[in-house]
């Protein structure tokens, strides 16, 4: 947290102003310092240290951005190279003349500084301190012979009384203080006019032994506050004999003006000689603040360039990584605006395009979503079609089918969806008729067209009607074209149903009435005039009138067999055990020893609903027209067999019956459960078709084919009831049987 | 995750941690030659040093042996004034905490040469005294010797502990003219003090 706070702070540009700031401040104090100047002075050596200090982190900042610019040149980062030349070329621009200001100052400072001092100066300085002191000697040695003469008087003096006699002394002389010492520095006596100063200085160990070697000594002492001074100091001998010598000390003051000159000489030498001194520390200090200003502006130029060199090249590195990324198909990266100069406009135009990119996407995308969901919105209405609907190009390539076009064909088109249709004729040939019949249509571009096609296929024939439209050019299918179509079977099928039922009903109700009529008009002849007649006219009689009645009553019969076929009688529905209702019917036939009956009936046949009478007339139709197909064989079989059969989640039974007759000619297969449909020479024809009238009436299904064994084989389906479940079976049993055992308790 | 952020968090305090370890001793370097006590130690020298208690104020008294160094003496005869310093300090060792400072006490004294005298003169900058002396010899002799100088109150020191004292001289570099300074600041030569001389306070 504080270090994030502390990085924010210190990478804006406020901190680097700052810190320019503040770096010019402590030059100017540092070159300020340099002319020593007593506050610069006292701040020199931390100002020095700053500085150091500033360079220090300028070089370690410079280090971390030169570390990071060479690395991101290595790896190739966007914008590094064009970095990396404009720092470089910053910094070329500011060494140069940085180099030549350097060198041309240190030049001159040296110069500069050399030429402040000059032998002549020196030595004129030399000689005025020389006369100074020479003038001073004179007095010197005025003064020493003065305090000489004041031992006499003070050697006879006692110490007791010493502090008087100096006082008198002092009063005659020009002394300021007078101090009389022991020989071992102790103060016996002091007289001074300066009373502040209670102690008097105490003669040097060096003047103390010189006085002991027995020279008086005479100096100047500069003595604070009140100026040059000189100092005397004489043996005085003891008024004991045998006592050791004393010391008189006395300080005489120099003329004001002579103070003054001396003074000013002093100050002058020595402010000179420290200078010279000084001279090459000075010029090496002055070397070290120019270099350090310079060498800080250097880094500061060298860092302003790293610094500037990254603000010019970021909108640049900026616009790269954007074009890399709407490359990448990224259009939402907006750029952050640099400035209103000419890369803000490139930017803000570059933010202006990514931005009408990003809306063109959009727009495109939602017209994608748009037709996606027509496209779903077809396919859901194409699925619930009961019409078979196919697209294919010119090439009679698969492009889109439905459901219902791969119930109708019998095939799953999904699998061969962008695949010739050729493929799915080699691979299911059953669809060979209704390819090869639409292929004309296509290939002559036809712009619309109709067609009754005919298909044989594992359900039976199945008629289509087929309308083919042409497309006009788009999605990619040339020349394409639509095709739909149903199965009209079963509508072909009901048309001619209905359209037998009402011959047969007319027939019936036409031909009935007079018959009637004809075969009593032909029974009436014959009773009134056969007796009559001779023999031979009779005998024609005879058989005319029998023939009359006799043809009369088959046509009578079969206007019956037309009115039953035409004529729906309610059916009466029971649970029926069809094996039991085979057997029956069969128990008829068996007589007939000509015949080998093969019956193979599934115990676990469930009961089927159905009207007993009608499923007993439908066994008889189906085992008669196989007897009569098998009247001319001598080894006659008829097999017939029962299973139950579980299809598409459907259960129902299914009854084969089959003979080894001729079998069915193949151009009547189709029609051969339609009335009047007949191979015999003789019968109404009407017999397969109230076949297939109960088991359609039953709900059931049945078709007919010439097994390869040979023969005829006639299949019939009919629905095992939902709800005859195995339990419910069982209950109607026990119930039957109770049922039985009732009636055999009333008989 | 957790585990991941925990050792990053670690790496980081162990990096800021170095990075803190290496600004500080960058800083240690640069104020190295600003530290007294890195002074030549050979160069001053406190032969003794004593405390006397008189009127309920401590008195020290101390000998000093200076042995300026040769760039110091030419800078001396040249006019250059040299400035002593002479730190004391009284303090309470401690021995669960950083010893207790009662009294600490700076005394500077200058060294100058009088062209037009030929004397030394020493100056006490604490005082305002001074005196002159003809060789440098006696000046330094004078220095060195201090008499009597008042450093404490008895009343400020409480009666059951024991206290120590310290005092060390060395010539400040501060005060020598700004382009000496940093010649003085790396030059050995220039570089003089003496080592800590301790002793107990005499109740």
């Amino acid at each position: 947290m504080a270090i994030t706070t502390l990085r924010r702070i210190f990478s804006g540009k406020t901190p680097v102003l700052l810190l320019l700031v503040l770096l010019l401040a402590s030059l100017y104090l540092m070159s300020g310092a340099t002319h020593n100047s007593a506050l610069f002075s006292r701040l020199y050596s931390v100002l020095l240290g700053i500085n150091a200090l500033a360079i220090v982190l300028l070089v370690t900042l410079i280090g971390k951005h030169m570390y990071r610019l060479v690395r991101q040149y290595r790896q190739h980062v966007a914008g590094s190279r064009l970095t990396a030349r404009l720092v470089i070329m910053f910094i070329v621009l500011a060494v140069t003349p940085v180099s030549v200001v350097y060198y041309f100052s240190l030049d001159f400072l040296q110069r500069g500084i050399d030429s402040w001092f000059d032998v002549r100066v020196e030595k004129a300085l030399d000689d005025s301190l020389e006369l100074s002191r020479t003038s001073l000697d004179v007095r010197m040695r005025e003064l020493l012979r003065q305090t000489r003469q004041m031992t006499p008087e003070l050697a006879n003096t006692p110490d007791s009384m010493a502090a008087l006699a100096l006082n008198d002394i002092r009063t005659d002389s020009d002394a300021t203080e007078l101090t009389l010492f022991s020989a071992n520095g102790r103060i016996i006596a002091s007289s001074g006019t300066d009373t502040s100063s209670i102690v008097p200085a105490r003669p040097d160990d060096a003047t103390m032994l010189q006085l002991r070697q027995g020279s008086d000594y005479v100096g100047l002492d500069p003595i604070r506050d009140s100026g040059l001074h000189v100092r005397v100091a004489v043996r005085v001998p003891s008024p004991n004999p045998v006592g050791e010598a004393r010391v008189l000390q006395a300080l005489y003051p120099v003329t004001e003006r002579m103070n003054t000159l001396a003074n000013s000489v002093q100050a002058a030498y020595a402010q000179y000689k420290e200078l010279a001194y000084l001279r090459k520390p000075l010029k090496y200090s002055f070397i070290l603040t120019l270099s350090l200003v310079l060498l800080l502006s250097l880094l500061t130029a060298v860092w302003a360039a790293f610094f500037s060199a990254r603000r010019l090249v970021a909108p640049i590195t900026d616009l790269a990584e954007g074009t890399r990324a709407v490359a990448a198909g990224n259009y939402d990266k907006r750029l952050p605006l640099p400035g209103k100069d000419e890369l803000g406009f490139l930017v803000r135009s570059f933010n202006e395009m990514t931005h009408k990119i990003a809306l063109a996407r959009d727009a495109a995308a939602r017209s994608q979503e748009q037709a996606e969901a027509q496209h779903a919105y077809l396919e859901a209405v194409l699925v619930r079609l009961s019409s078979g609907v196919l697209t294919i190009d010119r090439d009679r390539v698969l492009h889109t089918s439905n459901r219902a076009a791969d119930q109708i064909l019998g095939v799953e088109l999904g699998e061969f969806v962008g695949r010739s249709l050729d493929e799915v004729r080699s691979e299911h040939p059953h669809t060979r008729h209704f390819i090869d019949a639409i292929t004309p249509h296509v290939s002559d571009g036809e712009q619309e067209w109709r067609d009754e096609i005919i298909l044989f296929g594992a359900g039976g024939r199945q008629v289509l009607m087929c309308r083919g439209t042409r497309l006009p050019d788009v999605a990619g299918i040339r020349a394409g074209h639509v095709l739909v179509f149903d199965d009209i079977t079963a509508l072909i099928q009901a048309q001619r149903d209905a359209a037998w039922g009402e011959v047969a009903r007319r027939l019936a109700h036409e031909i009935k009435n007079p018959l009637t009529p004809i075969q009593l008009s032909a029974e009436r002849l014959r009773h009134k005039y056969l007796g009559k007649m001779n023999a031979k006219d009779a005998d024609v009689l005879d058989r005319s009138t029998h023939t009359i009645v006799q043809q009369v009553e088959a046509m009578k019969e079969m206007v019956k067999a037309f009115s039953d076929y035409a004529r729906m009688p309610q059916l009466d529905l029971e649970p029926i055990d069809l094996n039991a209702v085979i057997n029956e019917v069969l128990d008829l036939y068996r007589g007939d020893r000509a015949v080998k009956y093969l019956v193979n009936l599934d115990a676990k046949m469930p009961r089927v609903e159905g009207d007993i009478g009608r499923l007993r007339q439908l066994l008889h139709n189906l085992i008669k027209n196989a007897l009569e197909a098998m009247e001319s064989r001598g080894d006659a079989r008829l097999s017939v067999t029962t299973r139950c059969m579980e299809e598409a989640s459907c259960r129902f039974v299914e009854i084969r019956v089959q003979d080894n007759g001729p079998g069915i000619p193949s151009e009547m297969l189709g029609q051969l459960f339609e009335p009047y449909v007949t191979t015999k020479p003789k019968g109404t024809g009407l017999g397969l078709a109230i076949v297939k009238k109960i088991v359609e009436e039953h709900g059931g299904l049945l078709w007919a084919e010439n097994p390869n064994t040979g023969g005829a084989l006639v299949v019939i389906r009919l629905p095992v009831l939902t709800s005859n479940s195995v339990d419910a079976e069982e209950d109607l049993t026990v119930a039957l049987v109770n049922h039985k055992g009732n009636d055999d308790a009333a008989a | 995750m957790a585990f991941s952020t925990l050792a990053s968090k670690n790496n980081n305090q162990q990096r800021t941690g170095s990075r803190r370890l290496t600004w500080l001793a960058l800083l240690a370097l640069c104020m190295l030659p600003l530290s007294p006590a890195n002074a030549l130690a050979d160069a001053f020298r406190i032969d003794h040093a004593e405390t006397t208690l008189e009127s309920g104020v401590y008195h020290l008294n101390a000998e000093v042996s200076y042995r300026f160094s040769d760039d110091a003496l030419e800078a001396l005869r040249n006019g250059v004034p040299l400035t002593i310093q002479l730190d004391i300090q009284v303090f309470h060792h401690r021995w669960w905490w950083w010893d207790k400072d009662v009294a600490s006490l700076v005394q500077r004294y200058q060294l100058q040469y009088h062209a037009l005298t030929k004397r030394y003169i020493v100056r006490n900058l604490n005082s305002g005294g001074q005196h002159s002396y003809s060789t440098l010899g006696s000046a330094l002799h004078a220095l060195g010797d201090i008499e009597q100088l008042p450093i404490l109150d008895k009343n400020l020191l409480a009666a059951d502990t024991t206290y120590t004292v310290r005092a060390r001289v060395h010539l400040d570099i501060e005060s020598l003219p700004a382009p000496l300074r940093p010649l003085a600041y790396i030059s050995s030569g220039w570089r003089l003090g003496s080592e800590w001389y301790t002793w107990p306070l005499q109740r």
